[in-house]
């Protein structure tokens, strides 16, 4: 065994191979990380559909006159008519677009299902006609299905309606 | 020396399997760490805190939209769940009934008006944001149980009331060639 002077030895000491740090801990936390925050991403996928009710009257209005908006100079109602109301009235089922100064404009459902379709075009007309609209009523009927009063009202705020006032046919217990 | 002989034989034996062993290396994860660092950071810039509250619900069936509006920014949100066979009320999931309750009782509705005033005025009071109500119903809820949750909402004082869909933007192309099949 060689002699080495104190000076010498702590050279030594430096020049030993340098440990790699132990990344076991740091793997673990993100192994466990990760898979939770993908799984958060997917979450975040959801869409949302926005009904404004702070300016106005809001609230859901019932009958004629919608709810969560402001005044309307020139309405446009859109009623998705349900099952009990087809019975009722002894007709189809399908939604009736109403206009101030137009006929009601009937659009039956086609085997059962609304006429997505129509109703784009119809409001793609409407919007050709009033540029500057930005107001429209859904009102439904109680038996109508929730996913077809947001294919609705998603139709209307393609078509740049934006204002989606939001009324129910029915008497109001609040 | 018979002896000395076996031992520098089994020496050198020795030190040769050493040699072999010792050519092994670490496998490297460095490489695999610096993409999971990446995806990391990724991952937590584009996770806000609301998203939590907004959770997807597998049991739920989100209908399809084109729209997708943004959350507000500055707002409380309140998120109500309303699955096939009961409702679930408020950022804690407590337990509401069933979704005919809110139609046939009237105490039931008091109460989520009572409990959404509450939200909302802790919102207002304490967070000072915008109050949004977040609907998060199956496809297959009639409109009815919706209307009533609105109105309660709004009448609790509600401005903003967000419903839970998901993005498709092909989904009326879709739509129409199922009917046309």
């Amino acid at each position: 065994m060689g002699h080495y002077r104190p000076s010498a030895m702590r050279q030594q000491k430096a020049q030993t191979v340098p440990q790699e740090p132990n990344l076991i801990p740091i793997m673990n936390l993100f192994l466990t990380i990760i898979p939770m925050l993908m799984m958060m991403v997917v979450i975040s996928q959801i869409a949302l559909l926005a009904l404004n009710f702070s300016q106005g009257e809001g609230g859901v209005s019932y009958g004629q006159g919608g709810g969560g908006g402001g005044a309307q100079t020139e309405k446009v109602e859109i009623h998705i008519l349900g099952n009990q109301y087809a019975q009722e009235n002894n007709t189809t089922i399908g939604m009736e677009i109403r206009e101030a100064g137009f006929k009601p404009m009937i659009i039956p459902a086609l085997n059962g299902y609304y006429d997505y379709v129509t109703l784009n075009k119809t409001l793609q007309e409407i919007r050709s006609r009033k540029e500057t609209l930005s107001d429209i009523t859904v009102l439904v009927h109680p038996d109508v299905l929730y996913g077809d009063l947001m294919k609705t009202i998603d139709l209307c705020k393609v078509n740049g309606f934006t204002q989606v006032h939001y009324t129910a046919s029915k008497v109001e217990y609040y | 020396m018979q002896i000395l002989d076996k031992l520098t034989s089994s020496n050198k034996s020795e030190r040769r399997v050493r040699k072999k062993f010792e050519e092994v290396k670490g496998l490297s994860i460095t490489s695999l760490l610096d993409e999971l660092t990446i995806i990391l950071v990724f991952l937590v810039k584009n996770i806000s805190t609301e998203v939590v509250k907004i959770s997807a619900e597998p049991k739920i069936t989100y209908p399809h939209t084109i729209t997708n509006d943004k959350l507000l920014e500055k707002a409380g949100t309140t998120p109500i769940k309303i699955f096939p066979d009961r409702v679930v009320v408020g950022a804690e999931a407590l337990e509401y009934g069933s979704p005919a309750e809110l139609a046939t009782d009237a105490k039931k509705r008091q109460d989520l008006l009572t409990y959404l005033q509450m939200e909302a005025n802790d919102i207002i009071q304490h967070q000072k944001a915008e109050t949004c109500l977040l609907v998060q119903a199956d496809y297959s809820i009639p409109c009815d149980y919706i209307t009533e949750i609105v109105r309660a909402a709004t009448a609790a004082g509600y401005s903003y009331i967000y419903f839970a869909t998901l993005e498709d933007a092909d989904w009326l192309k879709k739509y129409s060639a199922g009917l046309a099949e």
